[in-house]
């Protein structure tokens, strides 16, 4: 069970890079291109030739990943590639639609009562206790989408619940725009450092999300405002934030700088975790509900596990721990990255499906997995890739 | 036998996933939305104003007086009530309005501020109390949810404070 430094050290790399025959990789890829090119096809009918190339390319990009993934039996790598290119890429069209509209990042107070702010899936669960019992909804926007805010609370819950219903905490691996910037950093480094402390800490840490959770929901339905918004949320500081006007807001947009160069930037950059995700985002804890009636998950064959903890080491979000590797499942909190899968040089990290045998076609659970949740990816994280290369586009001189 | 019952189970509710990703943009999305916009939720007081009270016309434009919001709970903004100016772009340069807000017939409050001709620009705009269960402003702007004038799309909202 001792952990050398060379087990610590090591990256999600161990499978062969021919896992599978170029004809079959394509033949199996060959869903997810048609799947992307209907996602892009209004656009091909009838917008401008910058849309039409951010499509191309995002068809492009999507459709190699997946073809990679299908290719080299790897999930994680490449999977971070394309979540980490939303992550970066989402600030980007998202502020330079805010520029465009507002000239500013900052929401003035006008705007929000306008109905103007876009909806974020950040706010949801501190939205059910004043929407069940007071008919309310504590957030400035509009319900039902309008010419001056498409991004609607009404259509966004939407999005968000049908894309639970297929990824349940896969959400924070395959979907969320926030966790790539993160996963981003927590890439950069050869080495992670404060292992010791996360490893014999992890299982306190994992609950503190919980608290928070637990906090913000109760907070929001006393105050009758989105308390993680308007004080905790560390992706303001990328997004938009209220405008600054006073000592209270002049605190809150600290906090929020503090709280983003803390645990999105430098902690994933020291321990090569996703520790906002993994020890503070309150979200996260409330997605982990639903992986309990999403049908995938991952396992552990134990005939073939010898305990060596690579799979927890590489964890991401810290979501094994030492007994639940000797039950043979993950915790609450996997998002069904692959990370563990992927680093198993035993093959005894698998993907499942509920209600099967534990290691028996492992492959089959993890394309039918793979399909789903890569469908969302393309639909979602897809439309803010090409939104985001089309702001690109226009900075070209010229253009 | 139970095994092999639970894995077919399982390869169908995988299958009905699939199925439901599918759908998501094509009939999902807007399937939910519309079930959450048909829930009868309405937005907070505190960022809507509230319910009109009455309506008073002017000459090309009206102003819609709102019923006082309180606040909730712990909730931390202090009572207001909203006057709504629209649409803006009929106003003139300047106005100056006495304002009944508890339709006794009795003036409450005198709004004054002037439109400027960016609708982007920083209003400000000076609220005198003409009873004493209403707040006076100097030359507010956008203070807090419960003291501004503001320009809001082509409306600009007065709130004063009550106590």
């Amino acid at each position: 069970m001792a952990e050398s430094s060379s087990t610590i050290r090591a990256s999600v790399v161990a499978r062969p890079p021919a896992f599978r025959s170029l004809g079959w990789s394509a033949l199996l890829t060959l869903p997810m291109a048609l799947w992307a090119l209907l996602m892009f096809t209004p656009v091909f009918r009838g917008a401008g030739h910058d849309r039409q190339i951010a499509a191309a390319l995002t068809i492009a990009f999507t459709t190699v990943l997946f073809f990679l993934m299908m290719r080299t039996g790897e999930t994680y790598r490449w999977r971070r590639i394309f979540f980490v290119a939303v992550g970066f890429l989402f600030p980007i069209g998202f502020i330079a639609s805010l520029i465009a509209e507002r000239g500013s990042m900052s929401i003035p107070l006008s705007r929000m009562v306008a109905g103007d702010t876009p909806f974020c899936f950040m706010v949801t669960p501190s939205l059910i206790l004043p929407a069940a019992f007071a008919r309310t909804v504590i957030f400035p926007g509009a319900i039902m989408p309008s010419a001056t805010n498409p991004h609607s609370i009404a259509l966004m819950i939407g999005l968000w619940f049908a894309m639970t219903l297929v990824l349940g905490k896969a959400w924070c691996s395959y979907a969320c725009f926030f966790g790539g910037i993160e996963e981003g950093f927590a890439a950069i480094p050869k080495r992670r450092r404060l292992h010791r402390f996360v490893t014999k800490y992890g299982a306190i840490l994992r609950l503190i999300p919980w608290a928070i959770l637990v906090f913000v929901v109760l907070a929001s339905a006393a105050l009758f405002e989105p308390v993680y918004c308007m004080w905790m949320c560390p992706f303001k500081t990328v997004t938009e934030f209220p405008a600054v006007r006073n000592v209270e807001t002049a605190v809150q947009f600290g906090v929020f700088i503090a709280l983003f160069f803390g645990l999105v930037v430098a902690l994933p950059l020291l321990t090569k975790k996703r520790t906002q995700c993994g020890f503070f985002c309150p979200f996260g804890a409330f997605q982990s509900i639903f992986n309990k009636i999403n049908l995938f998950e991952i396992r552990f064959d134990r005939e073939k596990c010898v305990d060596c903890t690579l799979c927890q080491t590489n964890c991401p979000t810290v979501a094994l721990s030492k007994e639940s590797i000797k039950e043979g499942k993950t915790l609450l909190n996997c998002m069904k990255c692959g990370a563990c899968v992927d680093v198993c040089k035993k093959d005894a990290a698998v993907w499942h499906l509920k209600g099967t045998p534990v290691a028996v076609k492992p492959e089959r659970a993890r394309l039918l997995f793979l399909y789903g949740a890569w469908a969302m990816a393309t639909m979602f994280g897809g439309s803010i890739l090409a939104n985001s290369i089309v702001t690109m586009i226009h900075w070209i001189p010229g253009k | 036998m139970r095994a092999r019952f639970l894995s077919i189970l399982a390869y169908v509710g995988a299958g009905i996933t699939l199925l439901v990703a599918v759908c998501v943009p094509f009939v999902l999305i807007n399937g939910f939305s519309n079930v959450v916009g048909s829930l009868g939720l309405h937005l907070n007081p505190e960022y809507t104003g509230g319910t009109v009270a009455r309506t008073i016309q002017r000459d090309g434009y009206r102003i819609e007086v709102y019923q006082p919001v309180r606040p909730r709970m712990l909730q931390r903004t202090e009572p207001f009530v909203q006057i709504a100016f629209e649409p803006a772009d009929a106003l003139p340069a300047h106005v100056s309005e006495d304002i009944d807000l508890n339709g006794d017939g009795r003036p409450d409050v005198r709004v004054s501020f002037a439109v400027l001709a960016d609708a982007n620009a920083k209003m400000h705009g000076d609220v005198t109390a003409l009873d004493g269960r209403y707040v006076s402003l100097v030359n507010v702007a956008d203070e807090s949810f419960s003291r501004m004038v503001v320009r809001a799309d082509n409306r600009v909202v007065v709130r004063v404070p009550v106590r």
